[in-house]
């Protein structure tokens, strides 16, 4: 007997409201949530089997220090990275500075180098014989937290320049001018008026840097710092004990889980943020020559320190060492990163596409609600996602091998871990919001009449897809396909742990390079990778030039 | 009513919210041939009611009968694009990367070339097959999308407030076009909009709409001289001189 449930609609009625309603793309739509949603699940799973060994030694004796480290870290950067970012953005918008315009892309550029890059680099600079001690005359030790939050702040403030810029250009000039007829100094009309307004837009950059900061591997390794990520690599790879890699990992989540939801809270308040209406840009402030370059030196230090000097330093080892590094094995793992890399954006990409449009055309409402689980990824730890794949993959491998074992007798390997297959899938998991955002957002912007004509013109989902929507959606698909390419060119702690034995990238033989002492030798793949990095700088200066 | 090809039983849409009903129980016919003005004011569910119709919209109850089969109910639902319904939308809707031509050709499967002809003949847009839509005047877009709409011969057209966007004198000129085309083609049509003009010099039958309501449907006439409610009465005042 089907009772009734709510304002009088029974259960059968909902239950035949949903058979109606369910289509072919709900079952897609739930399949690629599955799909997305393996690790987190296994690594929930597996926590309910309780801890390893270790734990209680790594309560007693690590955990206290992991969290007292990844806790600093978390906080100096980002106070670092809101004061290079805020300061940069603001004298870049508000004031007549020599360069100014240059610098506006300028000030991008840190993000072309990874963190863990940066912080090769700056071991050198200040290393015994370094620069530093050769040009200022004594040494500096930076292999330590207050270094490392150095690295990160120099690498990661573009975030927060990014936000703070997009903001303060789109600022209504009427809110100065209203302060200052008031009678409000410019210090005043900063720190009272701009400052609480542009909140939400640093934040949101702030969030993006604390997430980087969470799942940095190669600089905290470098630089001997215990964090959760390389706390999480110790437990797997040297103390053997998954369970204890997976209750990390369940700490680690359930932090993100915490800046997600503060990062939600945070955007339910900009309102006030995009209410300014019929804006006229900033006008940009005249100064006494002083000021000029005094402002110019404050605003090109972050470039200088997250860019140049690093660049400089990489420069220098890359010529002393290329005649040893440019080998034809150079080439063939450069060839084996931008390969993986180009297939890994390709397949995040088309992922993306089937993964948003499927939630489109899939007509039960309640299903929609799950298309956020797909982004989730790039707000978890590389670390964290690769467990998450192992656990399941040793399993289902394990399976496989066992039943050709006992029923056909015959010997096989491992079919799945160890490919460049679960690589590429835990590259999709982790980036799909970087392809999903470009795309979801033009998808958005779509006149939708076009579609609804097209359907009425007889024509199905997938038709209208190809003939409507691709030609208009091209330049969002191409610069998703560049970011996630980017991306995985980059990336370290998910390709070290899942990553085939016989293939390498250039971001493992850099790593590699810098764990055996060769830290010269780490300068050519890192140039590398920062060539590649810079492309999608420029394009994403000229998004927001446009916006 | 005789022969309806268009039957509405109890439609009712209520949006996610739950408290604000889009439409309530909305029952009427429409015969074939015929030209049904929907009026109403913004809010009164037109739209609503024209996107279940053609089925971009789901209903939460009730049903869509078109030519005796069932095309949308409480378990039912026909995909859009297999209804045979055309559209002519209020923005006209062409594809922005598509010629005058392509456009028009986009629903048809055969005979192509003869029937985009045949079609730019009937709007009167002889020789505009090469032009893009940006190249086109405001009412020469409309004349295309009411072309494209009519090239798959659609049983029934909906044209949702196509002289929205047009200046007075191409208005009143496109009104009799549109009137002398449906006619000639025999096309069932159901005309949206919210100018009592359009709706008395284009219908045969008018249906009016308020906050979800069916007020009144009947013969344009017999609305016009016999309104059932001061609504009604208050939407043909200006026009009784």
């Amino acid at each position: 007997m089907l009772n009734p449930i709510l304002n009088g609609i029974t259960m059968k009625q909902i239950l035949l409201k949903i058979l109606r309603d369910s289509n072919k793309w709900s079952i897609i739509l739930l399949t690629i949530v599955l799909f997305v949603s393996i690790p987190i699940l296994s690594i929930a799973f597996n926590a309910l089997n309780g801890p390893g060994e270790s734990w209680g030694h790594i309560v007693h004796n690590m955990l206290p220090n992991y969290l007292k480290n990844s806790f600093w870290l978390v906080f100096g950067t980002s106070m670092l990275t809101l004061f290079f970012g805020i300061s940069s953005a603001w004298i870049v918008s508000r004031y007549q500075i020599p360069f100014a315009k240059q610098l506006q892309w300028l000030l991008i550029l840190p993000l072309a180098i990874p963190s863990y890059i940066t912080a090769y680099a700056y071991a050198g600079f200040f290393d015994y014989a370094g620069f530093f001690e050769k040009i200022i005359g004594f040494r500096v030790d930076i292999m330590n937290i207050y270094g490392l939050i150095f690295i990160l702040s120099i690498s990661l403030y573009p975030y927060v320049f990014v936000a703070s810029r997009a903001f303060f250009v789109n600022q209504s000039n009427n809110i100065i001018e209203a302060s200052k007829i008031l009678g409000a100094s410019e210090r005043k009309t900063f720190f009272k008026l701009i400052l609480p307004l542009a909140r939400p837009a640093f934040i949101g950059g702030l969030i993006l840097v604390i997430m980087e900061v969470l799942n940095d591997y190669g600089a905290a390794k470098y630089y001997g710092i215990n964090t959760f990520t390389t706390g999480i690599f110790r437990a797997w790879f040297s103390l053997e004990e998954p369970e204890t890699a997976i209750y990390l990992s369940v700490i680690l989540l359930v932090t993100i889980l915490l800046f997600i939801i503060l990062e939600k809270k945070q955007r339910k308040n900009t309102a006030y943020f995009n209410s300014v209406k019929n804006h006229t840009e900033v006008r940009k402030l005249e100064l006494s020559k002083k000021w000029r370059y005094i402002l110019f030196f404050v605003a090109i230090v972050p470039f200088l320190l997250g860019f140049v000097i690093p660049l400089l330093q990489l420069l220098f080892w890359a010529f002393l060492t290329y005649k040893d590094v440019f080998t034809t094995s150079f080439f063939t793992i450069a060839l084996q990163s931008l390969s993986i890399s180009l297939v890994s954006a390709v397949c995040t990409v088309s992922f993306a596409l089937i993964f948003i449009y499927a939630s489109k055309w899939n007509r039960l409402q309640f299903l929609k609600s799950f298309e956020k689980i797909g982004v989730l990824g790039y707000a978890i730890p590389g670390a964290v996602i690769a467990v998450g794949i192992l656990i399941p993959s040793l399993f289902l491998d394990k399976s496989i091998v066992m039943f050709f074992k006992n029923n056909l007798d015959i010997k096989i390997g491992f079919l799945i871990n160890g490919t460049v297959l679960i690589l590429i899938y835990a590259f999709i998991i982790r980036y799909l919001a970087v392809a999903y955002s470009p795309i979801e957002a033009s998808s958005l912007k779509l006149n939708n009449t076009l579609v609804d004509a097209s359907k009425l013109l007889g024509k199905s989902n997938v038709f209208t897809f190809f003939k409507i929507e691709l030609p208009i959606l091209k330049p969002a698909i191409l610069s998703g396909c560049i970011l996630v390419f980017v991306d995985v060119m980059k990336e370290l702690p998910l390709t070290l742990i899942l990553k085939p034995y016989h293939i390498n990238t250039l971001a493992v033989k850099a790593y590699e390079y810098a764990s055996d002492e060769l830290i010269a030798e780490a300068a050519l793949p890192s140039l590398f990778i920062i060539l590649t990095g810079i492309l999608p700088i420029v394009f994403l200066n000229r998004l927001i030039s446009k916006s | 009513m005789s022969n309806p090809i268009l039957q509405l039983k109890k439609l009712t849409k209520t949006f996610s919210t739950g408290k604000v009903k889009a439409l309530n129980e909305i029952s009427f016919s429409l015969s074939k041939g015929k030209i049904l003005a929907l009026v109403g004011e913004s809010g009164s569910g037109k739209t609503t009611l024209i996107r279940i119709i053609t089925g971009l919209e789901t209903q939460n109850n009730g049903s869509v009968v078109f030519k005796n089969n069932i095309l949308s109910s409480n378990t039912i639902f026909i995909e859009p694009e297999k209804r045979n319904i055309g559209m002519v939308f209020q923005e006209y809707a062409l594809f922005p990367h598509f010629t005058v031509f392509d456009n028009i050709a986009f629903g048809i499967s055969k005979n192509k070339k003869e029937r985009v002809t045949e079609v730019l003949d009937l709007v009167a847009l002889e020789g505009f097959e090469k032009r893009f839509p940006h190249e086109l005047s405001g009412g020469q877009q409309q004349r295309v999308a009411l072309a494209r709409a009519l090239a798959p011969k659609p049983e029934l057209l909906i044209l949702d407030e196509p002289f929205s966007n047009l200046d007075v004198i191409l208005r009143q000129q496109l009104r009799s076009d549109i009137k002398e085309i449906l006619k000639k083609t025999n096309t069932t049509a159901i005309f949206v909009t919210h100018d009592i003009k359009d709706a008395l010099k284009i219908s045969d039958e008018i249906l009016v709409l308020q906050k979800g309501n069916l007020l009144q449907h009947g013969n344009t006439d017999e609305v016009f001289k016999k309104p059932n409610c001061e609504y009604v009465s208050l939407l043909f005042d200006a026009f009784k001189i």
